[in-house]
């Protein structure tokens, strides 16, 4: 499926880049004009698709079980699973990597803009099929290597998923995913009504250990 | 297969075995030996439905994608073969399947083109060994995967090739080849037949059948899926009538292979049989399009091209230094600016006495097609020089050049029809160049007759009729442009490096345009010149005006608001001036001194103040006394974070541009070296996120330390061969995933154990000073401010 990228959060971009306080006009003026670029590049892309959840964890009509305590916590009383896949595309890659031969200061701006565009796509998304499965509800989004869920595991989401097919995406052989500017995740759909949707603890996030929000006793906005 | 009817394909499988009890995410190709009654039993339903050639389930059994499944990739394939010889029966042909290898090729993934071929040679052998009749490579995205696909089985078996590739309905596919350039470069390549499959239906596919049409003549293939799957479910839901209604849309358009992708099954193939035109199709005649491309963007036959003729070594010392650096950065960026100023094709040569040109050549056309979009003219005399660059380019290139002495053409054309490209023909032979332009002619007609033997057809050679120095042969000119009118007539195309005409004379610029301005008046199509130089580039926007077909004249009053006239006297010609490198914008605004420039980023002030300051002193005292002082500030600011990464990059972008000054300078009394220490950086194995990494290295670099880039994904092996070799003394490694941290610790271990001599930084997202002491670092470097700080402690 594919969709159109408009309206980059910026509060996350510069949250990336590590900038504190009102960005300058100069940084302004930079992050409109590669917002421009980026917009013009991406081509995002979803897919997505529905699974019953057997008493094991296991997703029925697939030989796939997401391991670790974490995401049996997370998909905790949910019956069924979406499994959703993002991509900014293969021209954003291009993009940001023809950008670092040509200006590092460039790359590293649309590089944090991707980052938040992504994730700014699964939001949407998210939003869509939380209205379409209403009134069951929605956990938030949960993606392996989050806490003891292995990211190994992608293999098998992507497999499932045919995310080469669906949306160009492919896998490194050390499972990382190509196009960079991607998501793959489970999310819980739940009958019940009354308990409020499980999110990722901050525990779970691969960066806890070295977290300048944490270390300032903040946090940052995923959580 | 009879060239005048539509041979019926199969139709889709991996649902289907689902269907049959496959579970989704599980490689269908190993039900080829587990389950092969069934597979067997869904390709007979298809042989009854009316499929006359049967694709095996083998699209995922290369090496990767069968990794850890408990056979090999021989194993899969014969007995997909076998299967679907044993459904296919007397009278229906058994086509080796063979999808994407799942893994992206370089720049964008880790993947490299050898890589891929040798992936592809072993189902290859493993399939024709087993008796397949011809192969399919299909559902494919990426041309240069195709093309180490279709070489494989060009080199190594006798397979009839067919491909067929997947497209978006923008014409592109993910990877953003367009139709185009697929269909110029495998037709080039000699495969049998191409066309489309898999993502779309019939309907959406329809345009890009008529465009494919147009710019090739062989049998078209077209295997649709059935409409769009329903997301939740993945289920299609378009009819067999509704597909094969469709379908009959496409068939005039020069299909001769018809079948169907996801969704379809065997009813598709029996009421597709059912559509089939009655009798004989009648002939068609097409005109087809040509032109030269890369795997983004054509070149086309028929209109004026500009060849940028910058990238070349001769008679340029900073392109010489950076040849002999391996400073590739430096060649992009002259790429770039030519392909900004309206270059349609490169010409690349790198030839350098004691340099290895075969290498380079590949380094060269790599670095240049992941950064930029236009096809190449590969220059060389060396045969091997010129198929090691045919080979590593994604598209149909250019080959400058041959000529009319018999041992070139016979060296140089085989490779230009074997990997499709087009040639340069320099009307010269063992008798050097005829004075006459008759003597050209007979020599343009001696090449072209060569070509067409082996089998290059005479639009694809591009005759050079030679520009002779005006100064010395003043009677020349006149005939080069009788010559050019003359081979015109051939039906040949034309090319002319122009600038050599004015040579030895003032102003040479108004004697080069006058003459490139007659030239193109003459039929020249394809004038070789410097796309920088605003009078030539005015001249060819001009004629295009002239000659009508610039409408309204519009590019050319764009161009002239672009580049508004030069004042008259004192301009700096700027064909020589050095690639700016990080161009992109916002560098306005004055500066009150270099150091000043510096810390607000301010590129272009940055190059002024810098050539200012050189009156005074040396190059060594601009970077010690000035530079260096200038990103201290920078450097200090940004730990108290009053200046962010942004704002440190913009700095250090603008430095670099000052140093491309001081090196410049350089270059041209050679043998100083502005380097105060080499640093070798890589991420680790395994890890493809090097963006940080990069960050680092120009931080680095515009503190005046020569970087070693290994790149990312980097064997520990590797980097400690090029420590040694290299004498490093500090290894920057980096890595951004948890799962790449134990590939860390095994390069240090690696090192240590080699006894190198240098200390080991580390960085990285997850990395933590705790972690970094545990795998055996000397540093921990949290950003790219902290590792110059440490290469100052560890270097000076």
């Amino acid at each position: 499926m594919e969709r159109k990228l408009t309206g980059i959060p910026r509060a996350e971009a510069l949250r990336y880049l590590g900038v504190r306080g009102e960005p300058d006009a100069r940084l302004t003026a930079d992050l409109d004009r590669c917002e421009a670029q980026l917009c013009a590049a991406a081509v995002p892309r979803v897919c997505w698709r529905s699974f019953a959840r057997e008493a094991d964890g296991t997703l029925t009509g697939t030989s796939f079980r997401p391991g670790g305590e974490a995401i049996a916590r997370h998909l905790a009383g949910c019956g069924q699973v979406l499994l959703m896949a993002a991509t900014l595309g293969a021209e954003t890659e291009r993009l940001i990597r023809r950008a670092q031969v040509r200006s590092m200061a460039d790359a590293a701006l649309l590089d944090a803009l991707a980052s938040a565009a992504v994730e700014n796509v699964c939001d949407r998304f998210c939003e869509e099929l939380a209205a379409r499965f209403s009134p069951q509800r929605l956990t938030s989004r949960f993606s392996p290597g989050y806490g003891d869920f292995p990211l190994s595991q992608q293999r098998e989401v992507c497999r499932i998923l045919n995310v080469q097919r669906m949306l160009g995406m492919t896998l490194t052989p050390g499972g990382l995913m190509i196009p960079q500017k991607s998501v793959t995740a489970l999310i819980g759909v739940s009958d019940s009504e009354a308990p409020s949707p499980a999110r990722p603890r901050c525990a779970d996030c691969p960066a806890a250990g070295n977290c300048r929000y944490r270390k300032e006793d903040t946090f940052c906005e995923s959580i | 297969m009879n060239p005048s009817e539509i041979t019926l394909l199969d139709g889709g499988t991996g649902t289907l075995l689902q269907a049959a009890g496959l579970p989704l995410g599980e490689l269908p190709d190993t039900w080829n030996l587990t389950h092969p009654q069934q597979v067997i039993a869904l390709q007979r339903q298809y042989v009854q439905a009316g499929s006359r050639v049967l694709y095996t389930n083998t699209f995922g059994a290369n090496r990767f994608k069968a990794a850890g499944c408990g056979y090999t990739v021989e194993e899969l394939v014969t007995a997909g073969v076998r299967c679907a010889r044993e459904a296919a029966g007397p009278g229906c042909e058994v086509a080796l399947d063979i999808g994407p290898i799942g893994q992206l090729m370089e720049p964008l993934g880790p993947l490299s083109f050898d890589e891929a071929y040798e992936t592809f040679r072993q189902m290859l052998t493993a399939g024709e060994a087993a008796g397949a009749d011809r192969v399919i490579f299909e559902t494919m995205s990426d041309l240069q995967e195709v093309r180490a696909a279709v070489l494989a089985a060009r080199e190594n078996t006798r397979l009839p090739v067919w491909v067929t590739m997947t497209f978006e309905a923008s014409g592109r596919t993910f990877l953003g080849v367009p139709v185009s350039a697929m269909a110029l470069t495998l037709t080039g390549l000699g495969v049998e037949a191409l066309g489309f499959n898999c993502s779309l239906g019939p309907k959406e596919l329809l345009p890009l059948v008529r465009e494919l049409r147009s710019w090739t003549p062989l049998p078209l293939i077209l295997k649709p899926n059935a409409g769009l799957p329903d997301p939740a479910t993945g289920e299609y839901r378009m009819t067999p009538e509704e597909f094969c209604r469709d379908m009959e849309e496409a068939f005039p358009c020069g299909i001769r292979m018809a079948g169907g992708c996801c969704g379809t099954t065997p009813d598709f193939i029996r009421e597709l049989a059912r559509h089939l035109p009655r009798g004989p199709l009648p002939l068609e005649l097409i005109s087809s399009r040509g032109g030269l491309c890369s795997g983004r963007r054509v070149a086309e036959d028929g209109r004026l091209r500009i060849v940028g003729e910058r990238i070349n070594p001769t008679g340029k010392k900073r392109l010489q230094q950076a040849l002999r650096e391996n400073d590739l950065d430096y060649i992009v960026a002259l790429g770039l600016q030519q392909q900004e100023a309206g270059a349609d094709i490169l010409d690349v040569n790198v030839g350098l006495p004691g340099l290895d040109e075969k290498a380079m050549m590949v380094r060269v056309i790599q670095a240049l097609q992941a950064n930029l979009d236009l096809p190449l003219q590969i220059d060389s005399s060396d045969p091997e020089v010129i198929e090691a660059g045919l080979r590593t380019f994604c598209g149909r290139a250019l080959v400058n050049s041959v000529n009319g002495k018999e041992e070139v053409l016979n060296a140089i054309l085989p490779l230009c029809r074997k990997y499709g490209a087009a040639v340069v023909g320099l009307c010269l032979d063992e008798n050097g160049i005829p004075e006459s332009w008759q003597g050209r002619v007979e020599i343009a007609r001696r090449i072209v007759e060569a070509a067409e033997r082996y089998g290059i057809p005479r639009q694809d050679v591009y005759i050079d009729c030679l520009t002779l120095t005006v100064s010395a042969q003043q009677s020349q000119a006149l005939e080069t442009l009788r010559a050019l009118m003359a081979v015109k007539r051939m039906g040949v195309q034309t090319t002319l490096g122009v600038s050599n005409i004015s040579f030895g004379m003032p102003e040479r610029e108004i004697l080069t345009v006058s003459f490139l301005t007659q030239a193109l008046a003459a039929g020249l199509d394809c004038p070789i010149v410097n796309p920088n130089s605003p009078a030539i580039r005015k001249a060819i926007a001009a004629f295009r005006v002239l000659c009508g077909a610039d409408e309204g004249g519009e590019q050319y009053i764009q161009l002239c608001a672009a580049l508004p006239a030069a004042p008259a006297a004192g301009a700096p010609a700027s064909s020589g001036a050095a690639p700016a490198r990080p161009a992109s914008g916002g560098s306005s605004g004055a500066a009150d001194s270099l150091e000043d420039a510096i810390f607000r980023g301010l590129g272009a002030e940055v190059v002024r103040l810098t050539g200012e300051a050189l009156a005074g002193q040396s190059e060594m005292e601009i970077i010690e006394q000035r530079m260096i002082p200038a990103l201290n500030r920078v450097g200090d600011a940004y730990e108290r974070q009053e200046l962010f990464l942004p704002q440190l990059l913009r700095s250090a972008q603008a430095a670099s541009q000052g140093f491309e000054v001081l090196k410049s300078r350089l270059a041209q009394h050679a043998g100083e070296s502005l380097s105060r220490g080499k640093i070798l950086l890589a991420t680790v194995q395994g890890d493809i996120h090097d963006i940080g990494k990069n960050i680092v290295r120009v931080v680095l670099e515009n503190y005046g330390y020569s970087v070693t880039d290994l790149g990312r994904d980097v064997p520990p092996e590797t980097i400690v061969e090029a420590v040694l070799r290299e004498k490093i003394r500090l290894v920057g490694l980096s890595a951004l995933m948890t799962t790449t941290l134990p590939s860390m610790e095994k390069t240090i271990r690696a090192l240590r154990d080699a006894g190198a001599d240098c200390k080991i930084m580390v960085g990285g997202a997850v990395l933590t000073p705790e972690y970094a002491r545990q795998i055996g670092a000397d540093y921990y470097a949290r950003d790219a401010k902290r590792s110059a700080d440490i290469a100052r402690e560890v270097l000076g």
